[in-house]
């Protein structure tokens, strides 16, 4: 008798040479990385199997046994608040035989039972119950057979999960890219909620090119979505003048993180919101709201509006829209976004109104703005069939050496907001995990951040 | 026949169940549109708490496999479940429910 021994390496080899898809000195970055099947897979072991991933705001499951079915990258998981108040992250996969233990969307559970041979788990993911134990599965010890947990870390009402065991603490990830983080999560006392559903749709798009724009594209707006700008256009709000704007745009120190951001004109921070949601809403007040945003946060990020950032790899949020998304990558040629508003707890009825006709009418999945830049993504890719495109360059050279630390009273690696610094910070994030075989840019320690 | 006070009836509304222990193992409570009804708790497939389960009328659906008994005659209405469990008499005074945890019988 023979015995054959198939194995499967758990990592996958690097049969594709990366040494020249990036190169920060040069200013140049080659397409294969948005179109190639093995750098995806690469992407998934190195990128978001080493990476906190966001799951949920923590208004979306408050009570006991409220749970949220998502994903980490391609993999579901399920978030599930604990009666002790925590949060549990575990994969949405039945120890026996695969299935998903959680078929709907979310909900309250008090238990989650697999439906094909109904193994079943607590709203910890803990293994109680196996059907027919005594004849089946004598001698089975349940405990080591509970759903896969995944750490579980929460940085001001979001909820962030990684499977990396040694990756820092989520605050340490996150580093100085938290100062500019709080001007959405901690701009008013109590921070912030989340409203209206998860709105989900499916861009055929590699997931690089939505979270690479809201880190760190100012850049596109005035070409891309000159329509909705001039469709909202009125006397009271009239389109305000980009060259004489100004902008900002901060790279994380390590990470890949960015964002970039207006300073707003006196009295037209909430201008944009009014405008693009077709009116003021009765009884809003954008004065109020303004007054009380810019006291809770006391520095010049009080001046911030239209405000775009990613949290590497693909959580994004458009403050300008309060709309937060993320990319769950699907193959590299299709994400699925999910999508919700954000909104300050303390925010009047009226004012959380105001955000969330502003969402839909802009940033949601038959948002004006949304389909600007979606139909950009699929026509990028759509040129990346071709077998000559994927060999040509891509010029990521915006504002390079234009970078200064502690710029006009923005603390950080500062740029114009016209840059592309940002972009080259996840993407030196990105080529730094890809290359590193054993994840050691992952861990505890490799994050050295400024100083804050 | 001893009955014990288990709880005052507003500690349990309609539509709601309360576990309690017993000498005689765990015994599920329900209020079923003011009336009350005991059983075992246990569920007799799946070794659950039935006491946990989502109450519709006067059956009671386990949230494990979703088999569901009767609180009245405790039994199994439902597969997976083909074993049903012990009922326990109840009694009313005043506003005080009680069990006779030494009464649990099958329903004939």
């Amino acid at each position: 008798m023979m015995t054959v021994i198939i194995r499967r390496n758990e990592k996958r080899s690097p049969n594709v040479d990366l040494s020249d898809v990036f190169d920060e000195q040069a200013g140049t970055i080659s397409p294969v990385i948005y179109s190639d099947p093995d750098i995806y897979q690469m992407e998934l072991e190195r990128i978001f199997s080493r990476s906190w991933l966001f799951i949920a705001h923590e208004t979306h499951i408050p009570k006991a046994g409220d749970y949220f079915s998502t994903y980490m990258a391609e993999d579901p998981v399920i978030a599930v608040r604990q009666k002790d108040g925590g949060v549990r992250v575990f994969l949405n996969q039945c120890r026996h035989r695969g299935m998903k233990i959680c078929r709907t969307d979310s909900g309250n559970a008090k238990a989650f039972t697999c439906t094909y041979h109904g193994w079943a788990y607590d709203i910890g993911g803990n293994l109680v119950q196996v059907p027919l134990e005594e004849q089946s599965f004598p001698g089975l010890d349940k405990s080591k057979w509970g759903a896969r947990q995944a750490r579980v870390e929460s940085y001001k009402g979001l909820i962030f999960a990684t499977w990396n065991e040694e990756a820092p603490a989520l605050a340490e990830y996150l580093g100085d890219f938290r100062y500019y983080l709080d001007t959405v999560l901690d701009a008013s006392e109590g921070g912030t909620e989340a409203i209206g559903g998860i709105v989900k749709w499916i861009i055929p798009c590699n997931w690089k090119f939505a979270a690479e724009q809201f880190c760190s594209d100012m850049y596109h707006g005035t070409m891309s979505h000159t329509s909705p700008i001039t469709a909202a256009i009125t006397e009271e709000f009239p389109a305000l003048d980009p060259t004489a704007l100004s902008g900002f745009q901060f790279r994380a120190s390590n990470g890949g993180h960015g964002t970039g951001f207006f300073e707003a004109p006196a009295g037209t921070s909430w201008g944009f919101r009014i405008v693009q949601a077709a009116g003021l809403v009765e009884g809003f007040d954008p004065e109020a709201a303004h007054s009380r945003q810019a006291a809770h946060l006391g520095d010049k990020r009080g001046t911030i509006f239209s405000q775009h950032l990613s949290i590497f790899p693909n959580f994004s949020v458009f403050n300008g829209a309060s709309t937060a998304r993320v990319w769950h990558p699907r193959g590299p040629n299709e994400i699925e976004v999910w999508a919700f508003g954000l909104v300050d707890k303390a925010a009047s009825d009226a004012e959380k109104e105001q955000v969330r006709l502003m969402t839909l009418r802009t940033f949601s999945a038959a948002g004006t703005w949304e389909q600007d830049d979606g139909e950009n993504w699929v026509e990028v890719q759509r040129v990346l069939r071709g077998h000559e495109a994927r060999q040509t360059k891509f010029n990521i050279q915006m504002g390079a050496g234009a970078t200064r630390n502690e710029g006009a009273d923005f603390p950080g690696t500062i740029s114009n907001a016209y840059a592309e610094e940002a972009a080259r910070g996840l993407y030196a994030q990105w080529f730094k995990l890809m290359s590193d075989e054993e994840g050691t840019s992952s861990k505890r320690g490799a994050y050295v951040h400024a100083a804050e | 026949m001893t009955f014990v006070r288990v709880c005052s009836e507003n500690e349990v509304p309609p539509g709601e169940a309360l576990r309690t222990e017993s000498a005689a193992g765990p015994v599920a409570l329900f209020n079923v549109d003011g009336e009350f009804f005991a059983i075992e708790d246990t569920c007799s497939h799946g070794q659950w708490s039935l006491a946990d389960g989502y109450l519709t009328g006067d059956k009671i659906e386990c949230t494990l496999h979703m088999a569901k008994f009767c609180v009245r005659t405790g039994k199994a209405c439902t597969l997976p479940a083909t074993k049903p469990v012990k009922i326990f008499p109840v009694e009313r005074r005043g506003e005080d429910v009680l069990v006779d945890f030494d009464g649990g019988r099958y329903a004939a």
